[in-house]
């Protein structure tokens, strides 16, 4: 068993899919990142701008991963560009909302205080709304990474590979019983899009991937 | 009767006692006002009466009877309850709340029901219009109203009050203290009272006994002996160097035996005999003559200086504070 | 450019829903699949409550308990869905509805008894004092004071767990759990683009309109706080 396991870390393609694993979770973080927290800045002095952002936060919350990214097949295509554009928009919730309410939480005291002490609206962000209201979007932030790395596992679905791609094929290797779909979706996905780009259509050609795959990798 | 004999407190992990062999009694239909600075142990002898924190040693008798001689729940449920923080159900309505003790003793609905009626008319909140509101509706105040009426809800003979009026400003607690106190002379619980307040300690005490720290009892006795006849540096740097004016204030003009006003009363300040001596004082300094008119019985009367001093030097000071 | 072809390919014709298809289907495939879902979210949320509530008040009650637990239940959290799903199958765990219950339970454990807790520790101390005062037993004041206090933040933690568990349940489809994910997958397996649109949108507004009901079911239970701002 371990020595199994151990065998997945040594195959060729291991790296591979870890790497797209990562630039996808990161990329897709970083954006979410640079989208949700001007959103937050700009509505964070205005009572109902904050109570939007929040509650289109939740809704957003509210849409299930596996939703978003089989959403972006029909519109965008199988791979990377498809899985990002849906990783971002899992990922922004949670920043958005933790932000907002972060920046909202700061006692309006404290604020008064210093703006009765002279602060400028910018220093009041950067000294005071943003560093305490910094445990709370960082919170967020968090959430956001550990939801997001744990959905782009569902990447493969679409095509886009990384780390969903080891656990969908261990999951075949048992048998069509063991799982809905006949090939691992991913490589399938990528094997169709090679047809595609070469102009063949009609029924995709995955069982001859699969199975020149699986010599590949000795048991 | 509550019996205090020989109580201390050491709280498990600590070798010193918080309340060092306390000794003292309140007769029935007594306020015992317990004050003290901080850590003096005032609220753990409270606590220990109704066991929400357990006697290291000694005993405490209720009625000649240990209080551990039943559970402290059926313990609680007899003796009323009433602390600074309140402590309402926010869920509960208030009629729900003043309830609580009844509906946990088992009496019928209506019975609770005229009950928390009679209560909260008792307080000075109407009960058509208070009855069915949420804590969170109500003032302070009128919060701490409700937190009374509710510790008074079963008719316990005995009170334990923890800064009762010690949530609100001091107009609302003047008035609050003084309502209570009114109240008291009707249903004359035996209660045993918390506070930091000194002045509080006086105007609301038969009897005051003031903790120092480590729990010890300094002095027990009526606040006109503790103000008058303090037994320790402590306990007379406690009450404070206006003592004397404290004096004062534990008698009213009213209570005094002054001479009549005769003739030349034109000029001369009015002075009401509901004030007491202090405040008295106060406003004969502030009008710049030696003496004032009090109008008592229909009758004018004179109010010296020389009145006021021979309250100070006469141990016959107080008395009529439940006069109020 | 190759963009359209490649969604040409993968969608197989051109009209994003077919009408005729979702017609046809939605007495045999598309109700059956929502009713899966329900049933696979609400005995699973049923099972983690009847786990977690105990828990929870028993954390909150023995502090000492609460951090491993909390580990515990973090750890669980933290692991993939799919991963989750493929863990129990090679342990053994027969594909179908079972282990995307047992996942869906495990994903929803942190969450309810974190609220639990939370819940039980936002009661003011000085309402338990004063409850013990009066006379209240442990036990009444447990069910009459913390839980009824409590209960808000409960239902504010069974609102998110449900908004989660019915996200992870169409993933469940992948191991033959049924349920909205079905038609997710059935529709990219067969490159039709209808299927997937009607399973991620009725799996979206499952999710959306039960937390819509469990957030007024959360602010009906807090009468007092309506209360105030009356």
């Amino acid at each position: 068993m371990l020595s199994k396991i151990m065998g997945v870390f040594a195959r060729p393609d291991f790296p591979l899919l870890l790497r797209e694993h990562v630039v996808l979770s990161a990329v897709a973080l970083l954006i979410a990142v640079a989208v949700a927290l001007p959103v937050a800045l700009l509505v964070r002095n205005t009572p109902l701008g904050a109570t939007i952002a929040i509650n289109v936060g939740n809704i957003g919350r509210a849409v299930p991963s596996l939703a978003i990214l089989a959403l972006a097949l029909p519109f965008l295509g199988i791979g990377f560009a498809s899985a990002l554009v849906a990783l971002t928009a899992l990922a922004i919730p949670p920043i958005l909302i933790n932000a907002s309410i972060g920046l909202r939480e700061v006692r309006q005291d404290i604020i008064d205080a210093a703006r009765g002490m002279g602060l400028s609206g910018g220093q009041i962000l950067t000294r005071i709304q943003l560093p305490i209201a910094a445990p709370v979007i960082f919170a967020g932030i968090r959430t956001s990474a550990v939801q997001t790395v744990a959905s782009a596992t569902l990447a493969t679905f679409i095509g886009a590979g990384g780390l969903g791609d080891l656990i969908v094929e261990g999951l075949q290797r048992r048998g069509p019983r063991y799982c809905s779909q006949g090939p691992s979706p991913s490589r399938s996905l990528r094997s169709s899009r090679s047809s595609a780009s070469a102009g063949s259509r009609g029924p995709s050609p995955r069982r001859g991937c699969r199975s020149r795959r699986r010599e590949e990798v000795v048991n | 009767m509550i019996e205090f004999r020989h109580v201390s407190k050491t709280y498990a992990g600590s070798d010193r006692p918080v309340v060092n062999d306390l000794s003292f009694e309140v007769l029935d239909g007594e306020i015992c006002v317990l004050v003290g600075p901080s850590g003096c142990g005032k609220t753990t002898s409270m606590r220990m009466v109704n066991r929400l924190i357990e006697i290291t040693e000694g005993e405490i008798l209720i009625d000649g009877e240990p209080n551990t001689s039943m559970s402290g729940t059926q313990l609680r449920r007899k003796i009323g309850y009433a602390i600074q923080q309140i402590g309402l159900f926010p869920h509960r309505t208030i009629a729900d709340n003043i309830g609580t003790v009844p509906n946990l003793l088992g009496w019928e609905k209506g019975r609770i029901r005229e009950r928390v009626n009679d209560l909260l008319d008792l307080v000075g909140l109407s009960p058509d219009e208070y009855r069915d509101r949420y804590p969170a509706e109500l003032s302070g105040g009128q919060q701490q109203r409700v937190g009374v009426a509710r510790a008074l809800a079963a008719d316990p003979p005995i009170m334990l009050m923890d800064e009762p009026f010690g949530a609100v400003d001091p107009i609302t607690r003047e008035r609050l203290q003084d309502e209570f106190l009114h109240i008291q002379e009707d249903i004359k619980k035996t209660i045993v009272f918390v506070t930091h307040d000194i002045d509080e300690a006086i105007k609301m005490g038969d009897k005051i006994a003031i903790l120092k720290q480590g729990g010890v009892l300094a002095q027990y006795d009526t606040p006109q002996t503790i103000l008058s006849r303090p037994n320790s540096e402590f306990v007379s740097s406690f009450v404070g160097g206006d003592r004397l004016l404290k004096r004062l204030s534990l008698t009213r003009v009213s209570e005094l035996d002054l001479g009549p006003a005769n003739g030349g009363t034109d000029g001369l300040p009015r002075i009401s005999d509901g004030l007491t001596v202090r405040d008295a004082l106060s406003e004969l300094m502030g009008s710049g003559q030696s003496k004032a008119v009090v109008e008592k019985d229909g009758e004018k009367k004179l109010l010296t200086f020389q009145d006021i001093e021979a309250l100070t030097s006469s141990g016959a000071m107080g008395g009529g504070k439940r006069s109020a | 450019m190759s963009d359209l072809a490649l969604l040409q390919d993968v969608i197989g014709e051109p009209k994003l829903i077919d009408w005729n298809w979702l017609k046809d289907n939605f007495w045999e495939y598309i109700v059956p699949a929502f009713q899966g879902h329900i049933f696979l979210s609400s005995i699973s949320i049923a099972i983690a409550l009847v786990i977690a509530l105990p828990v929870g008040i028993l954390c909150a009650r023995y502090r000492k308990a609460y951090p491993p637990v909390t580990v515990v239940t973090g750890i669980l959290y933290s692991i993939p869905s799919l991963a989750l799903f493929a863990i129990l199958v090679a342990a053994g765990v027969n594909v179908g509805p079972t282990p995307v219950i047992i996942a869906l339970v495990a994903y929803s454990l942190l969450i309810l008894i974190r609220n639990t807790v939370a819940g039980i520790d936002a009661v003011p101390p000085e309402t338990i004092d004063a409850a013990r005062g009066m006379g209240l037993t442990s036990r009444q004041i447990l069910f009459r004071v913390e839980l009824p206090l409590a209960l808000p933040i409960i239902v504010a933690g069974i609102r998110i767990a449900t908004v989660t568990i019915i996200g992870i349940a169409t993933i469940g489809a992948y191991i033959h759990g049924g349920g909205l994910g079905q038609l997710i997958f059935d529709g990219i397996n067969r490159q039709f683009p209808t299927m997937i649109i009607a399973g991620a949108v009725l799996a979206t507004a499952l999710a959306i309109f039960a937390d819509v009901v469990l957030l007024g079911l959360e602010r009906y239970l807090r009468p007092w706080a309506r209360a105030r701002r009356a």
